[in-house]
């Protein structure tokens, strides 16, 4: 015991004062922080400054509802987001005006302008000009308010009063319940569900492929510089295998511990609504054995390997099949009752995501859960056992990768 | 005392190892000798209890070698490397602590090799920033930082230029005088010759001659002498009692028949080319070698 304490914790060591490390505790949350509020950044700085857009309506109808709907947008601190200017010289022809106005845009004056008109009583033509496409936010706003000065409109002509018909087209929104064994109805929202499940989903497989390159690169580093034959005169193949599980897993758990109070810090629990967690206890347990199944995997294909190359490969193989619940983590969540996650959910590498998928979808019976829980416990058994039958002799062997068969004989061999 | 008795090893279809048995005692060198492929790395595992033996005993002091063993046994590998970014005395330390030594004991004993090694200054550097030899002194202080009974060193010399050869051989020795088992398995014949003790001498997983050095050379019975001449080396094939020669172009070494004595030799070589000089000398270790080898090969 104390050997494999020593083993984990030299192990931990080594690795968390690497900067490979350190920067990876800064980085991926910078990452994640840089994608889902890069998008907001991008747009918000478009509106730094206000913008001068002109109206051309000849019909002069629609300017003054125009004018007053686009002057309600303000930028920080409560500055008009747009500046509109009346483009209608009406001592000059439309065609002459348009001309004008143009000019305007091109030398820069006028950020673009609306040019509204009016075919026949109910027929008008809008256009935006402007130097650039994509001003898609400005766009938007002058189609809303429009839209909004022409129903207003043709409703005052016909005697109605335009709130009555905003109250009633008003949207509903459906809350879906679902009803629980034994427990109160609990108030589901599929984009929540969805959301913690793929969280958990992307820690397992985060953590697994993060761990699991770093042991089977560190037997590899071992291997070739046959350090693994001095470690294997001092403490048992089976102790160094478990004080590398143990170190390497501390330090995934470390790493994403870090990175969950990065994330707290920074946003707060507002993310996530710690309703989706109510199943945490039982997801955990499907996390962990998730993550022993692959290490005890990673260790026994990554005792066979003798370079980084091969290691590599083989680390992607596997990181495949954690993938494939994702790819069907949506369905999966609409329709968990369906036969293909009814199946995937019995087999070991894919049982624990799915598992983590449908515990917060269905209320999973308590039967299936002990099942489950049976199948993975039986299979990490069966797998460390084999593992480290490899691993044992595979440590111990370079050059040509064993075959299958030959694989087979060394679980075997006593 | 290790005794190993009728070792033997098979992978699969492949005899590594076969019926081998040796002794090797306190306060000598045993020589495990043989060239590449013979079984010398197979047998050292077993020893070491990396890999269990197809059938054999292995007793380390009358009792049967496991795995309680290992911090008794130190080991330097042929192969060697160091994790690159590890600090000099973490390393060390830490391949202690796999020894179950005790920290502070661990501490003193790594301060003590690293000041006799003379690389006490790199104590806290990293091993990537040590030179070859250096890192090499570090590794042979992992090996034996726990005081193990038994060691076990492969190519001990390998890398390591003159004067670190001679504070590498000085602290083997000194270890021979502390009364611990030694196995030192090596190619350069000439160290083993001035070393070892005991030899044995391995080819395609078999014992092809084991023993003291000293009985061996008086065993392999050889009539030699060296012949420093000028002149076609062909003059001396011809005689009939020669029964082959080493020639390195300035001397030779000659091997003839038991029966006839050196100085006939002489006489006859003398007649026929300039001498500069003549001696009757042992074999080497490296002539018992490489005629031992191809004889059963």
């Amino acid at each position: 015991m104390k050997k494999i304490f020593e083993i984990s914790k030299w192990e931990f060591l080594e690795k968390v004062r690497t900067k490979a490390f350190i920067l990876s505790l800064i980085i991926t949350p910078a990452l994640v922080i840089l994608i889902s509020i890069g998008g907001t950044l991008i747009s918000s700085t478009e509106e730094e400054s206000t913008k001068m857009i002109g109206i051309l309506d000849p019909s002069m109808s629609y300017y003054y509802p125009l004018l007053q709907n686009l002057q309600n947008y303000t930028i920080e601190k409560g500055k008009p987001a747009y500046i509109v200017l009346n483009l209608n010289q009406t001592t000059n022809s439309l065609e002459q005006n348009i001309k004008d106005a143009d000019s305007e845009v091109i030398e820069n004056k006028l950020s673009g302008y609306v040019l509204i008109q009016k075919f026949s009583p109910d027929s008008i033509s809008v256009e935006y000009r402007s130097k650039s496409v994509g001003n898609f936010k400005d766009v938007q706003r002058v189609e809303d308010a429009i839209e909004e000065v022409r129903i207003d409109l043709s409703l005052s002509k016909l005697g109605v009063n335009p709130d009555l018909l905003k109250s009633s087209l008003k949207k509903i929104n459906i809350s879906e319940i679902t009803i629980k064994e034994g427990s109160k109805a609990h108030k589901a929202d599929f984009i929540t569900e969805f959301l913690s499940s793929i969280i958990f989903i992307m820690l397992l497989l985060m953590m697994i492929i993060y761990s699991g390159q770093m042991l089977v690169r560190s037997l590899v580093e071992e291997k070739s510089n046959r350090l693994i034959e001095i470690l294997v005169s001092s403490c048992s193949p089976e102790e160094l295998l478990a004080g590398k599980i143990l170190g390497l897993s501390a330090l995934g758990l470390f790493q994403r511990l870090i990175w969950a109070s990065i994330g707290i810090a920074l946003a707060g629990s507002a993310m996530i609504p710690s309703s989706a967690f109510s199943n945490a206890a039982i997801m955990l347990v499907y996390f962990i054995l998730g993550f022993l199944f692959y290490t005890a995997l990673f260790v026994g294909i990554g005792s066979i390997v003798t370079t980084e190359q091969e290691a590599q490969q083989i680390t992607s193989y596997l990181s495949l099949m954690l993938v494939l619940p994702i790819a069907i983590s949506a369905s999966a969540i609409s329709n968990p009752d369906s036969v293909l996650v009814q199946v995937l959910s019995y087999i070991p590498f894919t049982l624990p995501a799915i598992m983590l998928l449908k515990i917060n979808v269905i209320d999973v019976p308590t039967p299936e859960i002990i099942t489950t829980v049976g199948i993975m416990i039986l299979s990490i058994y069966i797998t460390i056992i084999a593992a480290s039958k490899i691993f044992r002799i595979g440590i111990l062997s370079y050059g040509k990768k064993p075959g299958l068969k030959e694989l087979i004989s060394w679980i075997w061999e006593k | 005392m290790l005794v190993v008795k009728k070792l033997t090893k098979i992978y699969k279809n492949v005899t590594a190892v076969n019926d081998l048995s040796f002794t090797v005692n306190e306060g000598k060198i045993f020589g495990l000798l043989g060239p590449n492929g013979a079984g010398k790395t197979t047998t050292i595992r077993t020893v070491l209890n990396i890999i269990k033996p197809t059938s054999g005993e292995i007793s380390f002091f009358d009792q049967s070698i496991t795995r309680n063993f290992l911090n008794e046994i130190g080991y330097l590998p042929e192969d060697r490397g160091l994790y690159k970014k590890s600090r000099v005395n973490e390393i060390i330390l830490y391949f202690a602590s796999l020894k179950n030594m005790p920290h502070t004991k661990a501490r003193k004993q790594s301060d003590y090799w690293l000041n006799k090694l003379e690389i006490k200054q790199y104590k806290d550097r990293r091993i990537e920033e040590l030179s070859k030899g250096n890192q090499q002194k570090v590794q042979f202080i992992i090996s034996i930082i726990h005081n193990p009974r038994l060691l076990i060193l492969d190519e001990p010399f390998s890398g390591f230029d003159p004067i670190n050869q001679q504070i590498i051989r000085e602290t083997i020795l000194s270890f021979v005088n502390e009364g611990k088992l030694i196995i030192l398995s090596t190619h350069m014949m000439d160290i083993a010759e001035r070393m070892c003790s005991d030899i044995l001498l391995l080819n395609k997983g078999k014992e092809v001659v084991s023993g003291s050095l000293s009985q061996l050379k008086k065993n392999f019975g050889a009539n030699m002498v060296e012949l420093g001449f000028e002149g076609n080396i062909d003059a001396i094939k011809n005689l009939s009692y020669v029964k082959s020669i080493d020639n390195y172009n300035n001397y030779a070494e000659i091997q003839l028949n038991d029966s006839i004595e050196p100085y006939v030799f002489l006489r006859d070589v003398a007649n026929k080319m300039k001498v500069n000089h003549f001696r009757i000398i042992e074999p080497t270790l490296n002539k018992i070698f490489i005629d031992m080898i191809k004889q059963s090969n």
